[in-house]
């Protein structure tokens, strides 16, 4: 499993294409963030319409690449969320955490 | 296979004239029920009007959001049978539509004889999962008992939970309440393997290596390849009664979470720690959770809505 990278301008995003909720798409997301963040980008935006579903251990992926980000005086933001993952963010105050990319 | 008395009712949402055509003239060659939309966007309000078996939706059309489509329909009708009719797809874009609730998928140009079948299929079961649906209202009590290796536990990507799924189809758990309470499962199943059975500190996930891999992730995977730790078991029992759903997840480690553990995880919760939000995900999908054997066994508690019998 890939998640798509794109760059425009500073910012590099990660389209993720599946729920975030097991280890293979952690993985896919480490790659995808790695793809980016070894690019240079210090600004990285995840899109994440394409998940129904986050857990505990996607939540912790996200916030390993916030923590790296961070790290280096960069951002973690966030496209627009719904449903049941915007919830999630909600209920873990995540969306106080990572701004959103209108 | 023969389908049930009633012949089959569908909703075809197709863009292609001579392919509605075609499946028209097959659906009446069988006596088949159907009606028809040209757009996806009149999908809705049909099935507002009608309820269908099955609905065949034309998920190549070009400025339309397929995957959107067919979440916003099981949204509002989630045991709705959907068949994705569209071109030929790579493994990850049919495993998408799967993910998004498509029930088939068809490519064109449609295999009518593999059509034939997969209607059939589907309604044969949807009126066999009716029929248990109605008498399911009448039972009371229900206890099911699942004993997994470490190593089934990575494979499957969710514990099966049946009785839940029972309890959402005659509506005593809204859809949320029921797909929450599977992620509940999931956190304390995931949180009795790597706590549990497989000793892992949640610490761990702090220390980042420069390729992005935490140490967490590094021992999990020794482990795993560790008679020591992998032939472990989790035993999960799930139990209906009188309203309320319990479920129990006992692990054979040393106790993944002790009785302070609540608070701590509430904290964590609102740190930018990369663990400690599991137990905020499971409180929040139920009414109740206890702990017990030093930790080594959670049990979740939710009550389910009456049920009005009949």
């Amino acid at each position: 499993m890939d998640f798509p990278t794109e760059i425009v301008g500073d910012k590099g995003y990660i389209r993720v294409t599946s729920d975030l909720d097991t280890e293979v798409a952690g993985e896919a997301l480490r790659a995808a963030f790695n793809d980016v963040y070894d690019k240079g980008k210090r600004t990285i935006v995840l899109d994440l319409s394409g998940a129904q579903i986050i857990n505990s251990y996607g939540i912790g992926k996200v916030l390993m690449c916030y923590k790296r980000l961070k790290a280096e005086k960069g951002v973690l933001m966030v496209k627009p969320l719904n449903g049941f993952v915007k919830e999630t963010f909600e209920l873990l105050m995540l969306d106080k955490l990572l701004p959103e990319d209108k | 296979m023969s389908v049930a008395s009633t012949p089959p009712n569908i909703l075809l949402a197709d863009g292609d004239a001579s392919s509605r055509e075609t499946l028209g003239s097959f659906f009446e060659r069988h006596g088949w029920l159907y009606d028809v939309v040209v757009e996806p966007s009149l999908l809705d309000s049909a099935l507002d009007k009608a309820r269908y078996d099955i609905v065949i939706a034309d998920v190549a059309l070009p400025g339309v959001d397929s995957l959107a489509l067919l979440r916003g329909i099981l949204e509002k009708h989630p045991t709705q049978a959907i068949i994705a009719l569209g071109k030929e797809s790579s493994y990850d874009e049919a495993l998408n539509y799967f993910r998004s609730g498509a029930t088939d998928m068809l490519a064109r140009p449609v295999d009518l004889g593999w059509l034939e079948r997969v209607v059939r299929q589907v309604v044969c079961s949807r009126r066999t999962e009716e029929r248990e649906r109605l008498s399911y209202k009448f039972v009371t009590s229900e206890r099911t008992e699942m004993v997994f290796s470490c190593a089934d536990i990575i494979e499957l990507d969710t514990v099966p939970l049946p009785i839940v799924g029972r309890l959402e189809s005659i509506g005593a758990l809204d859809h949320g309440e029921a797909l929450k309470v599977r992620l509940a499962v999931q956190e304390a199943v995931l949180n009795a393997l790597e706590h549990g059975n497989l000793g892992l500190e949640s610490r761990w996930k702090e220390e980042v290596r420069a390729n992005g891999e935490d140490r967490f992730a590094e021992v999990r995977r020794e482990r795993l390849l560790d008679p020591k730790y992998s032939e472990r078991s989790v035993y999960v029992a799930v139990e209906y009664r009188s309203g309320v759903l319990h479920i129990s997840i006992r692990d054979e480690g040393q106790g993944f979470l002790n009785l302070k553990g609540m608070p701590e995880a509430k904290k964590s919760a609102q740190s930018v720690s990369c663990s400690g939000r599991g137990l905020a995900l499971i409180s929040s999908a139920v009414d109740e959770v206890s702990f017990d054997h030093n930790g080594s066994e959670v049990t979740l508690r939710k009550s389910t809505k009456h049920l009005r019998r009949g």
